[in-house]
């Protein structure tokens, strides 16, 4: 009989035992989940505003573009060397897309931030290239169109750029609900 | 006898303890859940914040460049300035500098342009005088360069139109 109180006593307490380290593992889990969730939704907020600042980057330079074709030599070879010389000013276009976001009322902490992330649009924004027929990315679904005879500037459409809206295809997503999985 | 009460006391505590447990398992969970929600409705305020004063900043921008290159395309004088800037921005309105043939727009202090003209022009019967002959639109200010467009602004300006 006393064999058996003892037994009883023992798997009592580890019984015990278990339900203390079962309850250490929920606290752990808990944070765990939380973190983890947090992580994953600031991080997609980040890529939107990383995501903003390149498009902001090819907006800027196709405005550049524009200007340049207009108020310079309006041939297709001014076109090739203009986009060259912006596109390969990194500075400049740093320059540009800083003033723009300063003027926003975004401080210097949270555009270094975003560069620090997003870096610069990465590759050209001539989207195409044919002889006559040239189509250049302004930012998020925006195409400034550029047409050349003989050489010479015939057309440029940047009507995208004077009706660019970023809103309607950028957006921070509400937070989902935590999970304790 | 003893050993009944013992075995009940045991099991009662057994059951206190699972019910601790439970308890405090909503515990962590509610802990949890409050610094998601807290740590997240920051990120989803700061950040959708962000992407709006950009987005009302570009708005602007793209206004004003919009201004400069059609000024490039289609204006001669100032009247046609004028008109051109009343189109997109019919709340503000540029000033000629009839000394430095110049002509300022600035739809914010972000957001400038200046245009220079070849020639004063005066109407003959209203001896007011006005600027022709566009040479060429300075958009520095646009690019960040701030110092290039604000050092022809202290002149004593006058209104070409109306």
């Amino acid at each position: 009989m006393k064999i058996l109180v003892v037994v009883d006593v023992v798997i009592l307490v580890a019984l015990i035992v278990i339900l203390m380290t079962l309850k250490g593992g929920y606290e752990e889990q808990a944070r765990r989940t939380a973190n983890e969730q947090e992580s994953a939704y600031l991080e997609k907020n980040t890529q939107v505003l990383v995501e903003q600042w390149r498009s902001v980057d090819q907006y800027s330079m196709a405005w550049k573009l524009v200007y340049s074709m207009l108020s310079g030599a309006k041939t297709e070879a001014a076109f090739k060397s203009n986009l060259a010389a912006i596109e390969g000013d990194k500075d400049a276009r740093f320059k540009q897309i800083s003033h723009l976001y300063t003027g926003a009322g975004i401080n210097d902490a949270v555009q270094n931030g975003i560069y620090q992330k997003a870096g610069l649009a990465e590759g050209t924004i001539l989207l195409k290239n044919e002889k006559g027929n040239k189509e250049v990315a302004c930012g998020k679904n925006c195409v400034v169109k550029f047409s050349f005879a003989k050489g010479k500037l015939k057309n440029v459409d940047y009507s995208a750029l004077v009706q660019y809206n970023l809103a309607n295809t950028l957006k921070i997503e509400k937070p989902g609900e935590y999970h304790f999985e | 006898m003893n050993l009944k009460n013992i075995s009940i006391a045991l099991t009662v505590l057994v059951f206190g303890v699972i019910a601790m447990l439970f308890m405090q398992k909503g515990n962590y969970v509610n802990q949890a859940k409050e610094h998601y929600e807290a740590t997240t409705a920051k990120s989803f305020k700061g950040n959708s914040m962000v992407l709006e004063l950009v987005n009302n900043a570009i708005d602007m921008n793209k206004q004003t460049w919009a201004i400069a290159c059609g000024a490039l395309q289609t204006v001669k004088n100032s009247q046609d300035m004028a008109r051109l800037e009343a189109k997109f921005f019919p709340a503000t309105k540029g000033s000629n500098s009839i000394a430095n043939k110049t002509r300022r727009f600035e739809a914010s202090s972000a957001n400038v342009i200046v245009s220079t003209f070849g020639k004063v022009e005066e109407d003959k019967k209203t001896g007011v005088k006005s600027l022709a002959d566009l040479q060429s639109v300075d958009v520095s200010v646009l690019l960040g360069n701030f110092a290039a467009a604000t050092a022809d602004s202290d002149d004593a300006e006058e209104e070409g139109e109306e």
